[in-house]
């Protein structure tokens, strides 16, 4: 059970977000409401182009909505603040810090807390992802799946009370993801914090989520929420479990469904609509 | 000799054979040698270049230097380069800075200098004479010009080119506007800043070697000119060599202070 103590309940309302360009307006979110509840994990899938890191830059504050609201525990966000920190696509650490320097940036940018706590932090946070070793080195010297790591340290040191995920594994092999996934999963379950991790993946999005959001077609709205009851912790083996695989199937026909829209509004594929997965 | 000696001879030669005796260096070599010969086969048959020196009076020529006078004249141009230099750093730096930092600063400065900067700096030869009397200073304002468009365009554009994310993860961790420019927004774009100061220090090169040749206060262009005007071509070409070297010697001293300044960047 979710204690009530718990902060970092993200509600948007009616939230509608166009870009404009030169002639066009493009919509990307839709009168989009959904809620985001805390302490949970909550997995945001949809097909590509379809808004997903706006609705991350929207939470983070690094946008703002056009129309309606976003809410974290009934206030507005007013803009990027440390309560709501985003692990990115690719990663963006900073290239000219050490991994423990990069992971020190935000105690030290703020000092909420002392070096020593900070630096005690650090190191322990480091070495839970597994980069113990690899403190003083730069980011260039490290590999794909280290990086991804070390900026999930970076950012969770912070104690955010929103943790927001934007494909944070995205271009990693598959088996350096499902290694990235089980540490992520770890941190997760003794976090306690809210968190929001953005994917394409389904097979990714349905072995970490407490709550699946799937999301339509651009401009996007919520489609389906599912809760998805897998037993925790999860481990590897949860993949062979019935229960996954009906969650599996019921996702991938929400989904197909909206892809088959994608390619016919963009007009690239004929796909027969009537093919497909649907038995 | 014995057996382990020789082993380890035989090693050492593997070694010598790895980085240095191997076909990669011996094409450089080549690459230098068939220069000097093209430029020898060129000069003894053709009517056209026959008063040009060969390499070899070039070679000769070196020992007639008079090292007293040659290092004056080098000392001469080196504080000149380093003056305009430091003078467009000091200046440009700042500028680019505030261009590239500041929307408002964009706006009121960016459009003069959008304006000024396709002249090219020899174009301003003669204009300087109106700015000062001083002779000395009319070359340094010309080497300052020269370093002073590369030094702002690069820090500007450097600082623009910033990746988004770098400074969105920063105002995330609650930095102020001050730590945003000197812990995010500079370190990331010092790659181009230093790119920025090289292309300077070379236009520097140039801008102090054509204002000596027609200011006649010595230094390298001075030194170069005064030996055309005697015919002593061997020396010319000489001093154009020296000239190379010293605009070589800058660029690698900047290289040096850059990779100083951004170790994260030479760790391999």
């Amino acid at each position: 059970m979710v204690d009530s103590n718990h902060k970092g309940e993200v509600v948007f309302e009616n939230v509608t977000r166009a870009v404009q360009t030169k002639k066009t307006e493009t919509i990307i979110l839709d009168h989009c409401s959904f809620v985001i509840e805390s302490g949970k994990l909550t997995v945001l899938i949809g097909p590509s182009g379809c808004g997903k890191t706006t609705i991350i830059n929207l939470i983070a504050g690094y946008e703002k909505p056009d129309r309606g609201k976003v809410l974290i525990d009934g206030k507005p966000v007013a803009g990027p603040d440390r309560e709501r920190l985003v692990a990115f696509q690719e990663t963006a650490l900073f290239p000219w810090l050490t991994c423990y320097d990069n992971v020190m940036f935000g105690p030290l940018a703020t000092k909420v807390m002392t070096r020593e706590e900070a630096h005690e932090q650090a190191i322990n946070l480091l070495e839970k992802v597994g980069l113990g070793d690899f403190l003083y080195k730069y980011p260039m010297q490290l590999s794909g799946g280290m990086m991804r790591r070390a900026e999930l340290a970076r950012a969770l040191i912070n104690r955010p009370t929103v943790m927001l995920m934007d494909e944070p594994f995205r271009g990693l092999d598959a088996m350096t993801r499902e290694l990235m996934q089980e540490y992520y999963l770890r941190l997760v379950e003794e976090s306690h914090g809210t968190h929001l991790f953005v994917t394409s993946e389904i097979e990714e999005a349905i072995f970490l989520a407490d709550r699946l959001i799937i999301m339509t077609n651009k401009p996007s709205r919520v489609k389906h929420a599912l809760d998805i009851d897998l037993p925790r912790p999860r481990i590897a083996s949860v993949l062979r479990s019935k229960r996954y695989l009906e969650l599996k199937a019921l996702t991938l026909e929400i989904l197909h469904e909206e892809a088959v829209k994608a390619s016919m509004a963009s007009g690239k594929a004929d796909i027969a609509i009537d093919s497909g997965l649907r038995t | 000799m014995s057996a382990s000696t020789l082993n380890t001879t035989s090693n050492l030669w593997k070694q010598v054979r790895k980085t240095v005796a191997n076909w990669t260096t011996v094409r450089r070599i080549m690459s230098v040698l068939l220069f000097l010969l093209a430029w020898t086969i060129l000069v003894q048959f053709t009517g056209q270049f026959h008063q040009i020196p060969t390499p070899a009076a070039v070679f000769a020529a070196l020992f007639q230097l008079k090292l007293g006078v040659i290092f004056t004249e080098i000392f001469r141009s080196f504080v000149r380069v380093l003056c305009g230099f430091l003078l467009g750093l000091l200046i440009g730096f700042p500028i680019g800075v505030a261009i590239g930092y500041s929307r408002i600063a964009n706006y009121l400065l960016f459009p003069a200098v959008e304006m000024v900067r396709p002249i090219p700096p020899i174009a301003w030869i003669p204009l300087t004479v109106l700015f000062f009397i001083n002779i000395e200073s009319q070359i340094v304002f010309l080497t300052f010009y020269g370093a002073f468009f590369p030094i702002v365009y690069n820090t500007m554009g450097g600082i623009s080119e910033v990746d988004i994310r770098l400074p969105r993860a920063a105002m995330s961790f609650g930095i102020n506007r001050m730590g945003m420019l000197w812990k995010i927004i500079l370190p990331a774009a010092m790659p181009q800043i230093f790119t920025g100061m090289k292309v300077a220090i070379g236009i520097t090169w140039l801008m102090v070697v054509a204002a000596e040749m027609i200011a006649s206060k010595g230094g390298l262009g001075y030194w170069v000119w005064y030996h055309h005007t005697v015919m002593e071509y061997p020396m010319v070409i000489l001093g154009m060599g020296i000239i190379g070297l010293c605009g070589a010697l800058c660029s690698v001293g900047i290289d040096v202070i850059g990779s100083h300044f951004m170790k994260w960047r030479n760790i391999f």
